[in-house]
């Protein structure tokens, strides 16, 4: 679920933080451009694991900012393909139920990913629903908010860098809004264990 | 900005969450506050780690989890003598998920019933509490606690 990646990046230290004590500098500075942020096929940074090294400080010139070369390990969370982790359900549709984590919200599983003899449930009032899975009799329900075990099946990654504006044409048509995810897994619940874990505990 | 590993070691929740509360007490200690970005995500990844049925969830009372619980669990399944090994990734989500039944234990590990005998699996089951401890059982309130768990972060 989670690794260690390991980086080197150029750190620049702003000649305001120079009162702080250098390893809180290059802490500080590394959470800032990393933590809570996804980068494409390395997942979603979490927090500075250890610096395993770090060059003196350079002052350039023209900012005043002291350039630091560091090598340090990042604590990131990218479950790998086949492992069994656990979430929270989000949203539902009769295309699927998105999952959450509280840290990340993209996990997907599709209709039929769910166990055999689930069915979707539209909810006229709210225009929301519910998906029902009903083994020998019993209604299992998959209600907001429940814990759930699922196997990862694959990940999916969308770059989210700015594309060039495209030149207007007459055939242009409305910009869709839908954004996907910069990173988003692809899980099942189909095998029984998964799923709801007050089913099977 | 250069990646030399992208997965230079693998992590237990257990190590992670340890490594924020430890981070978090060293801050504490010296008043210092961390970047909004970090503070945020690290409590979220605490809060998730802490939820009912992680394992974690009342590690903070039990402790039943230490810097040598994967080791000597390795070892026990070692000494256990057992026909199949293991493998990496399923002994660590064993240390990540704590099963104690026997349904989650084959959805970790892959061929459970072909690869170990049915004595076996119940050794390796009796291993992971022995190690890892298990919930107490409470028929009465368990759904209630979940429910509450769930309004909670609406």
């Amino acid at each position: 679920m989670f690794h260690l990646v390991k980086i080197t990046d150029l750190v620049q230290i702003k000649p305001i933080d120079f009162g702080k004590p250098s390893y809180d500098a290059i802490e500080d500075n590394i959470h800032e451009k990393y933590s809570n942020k996804v980068q494409q096929n390395i997942g979603l940074y979490i927090c500075l694991w250890d610096i395993l090294f770090a060059t003196e400080g350079l002052i350039g010139e023209g900012d005043g900012m002291a350039n630091v070369n560091v090598e340090f390990r990042m604590v990131v969370f990218r479950p790998y393909k086949d492992e069994i982790i656990i979430a929270r359900i989000g949203k539902q549709t009769a295309q699927g139920i998105q999952l959450r984590t509280d840290f990340f919200e993209d996990i997907w599983v599709p209709d039929y990913e769910l166990p055999d003899g689930s069915e979707f449930l539209p909810n006229e009032n709210d225009g929301q629903g519910l998906w029902v899975w009903e083994e020998d009799e019993t209604k299992l329900y998959f209600d907001m908010n429940e814990i759930v075990r699922l196997r990862v099946l694959f990940e999916e990654w969308n770059d989210q860098a700015p594309t060039k504006p495209r030149e207007e044409s007459a055939d242009v048509v409305a910009p869709t809004t839908d954004v996907k995810p910069p990173y988003r897994i692809i899980g099942s619940m189909k095998e029984p264990g998964l799923g709801c874990f007050l089913w099977w505990d | 900005m250069k990646i030399k590993a992208s997965q230079d070691a693998l992590l237990s929740n257990y190590e992670v969450y340890q490594h924020i509360v430890d981070q978090r007490e060293r801050n504490k200690k010296r008043t210092r506050r961390s970047p909004k970005d970090v503070f945020d995500v690290t409590k979220e990844v605490i809060s998730y780690l802490t939820t009912k049925p992680s394992p974690l969830h009342n590690q903070e009372e039990t402790q039943a989890y230490s810097p040598n619980s994967m080791m000597t669990l390795m070892q026990k399944l070692k000494d256990a003598k057992l026909s199949s090994e293991l493998t990496k990734g399923e002994m660590l989500t064993i240390v990540n998920l704590r099963p104690t039944g026997e349904v989650l234990l084959s959805n970790i590990v892959e061929d459970l019933e072909s690869r170990f005998t049915e004595q076996e699996r119940a050794t390796i089951l009796e291993i992971i509490i022995e190690v890892l401890g298990q919930d107490e059982p409470e028929e009465v309130g368990e759904e209630e606690e979940g429910e509450e768990a769930a309004e909670g972060t609406n």
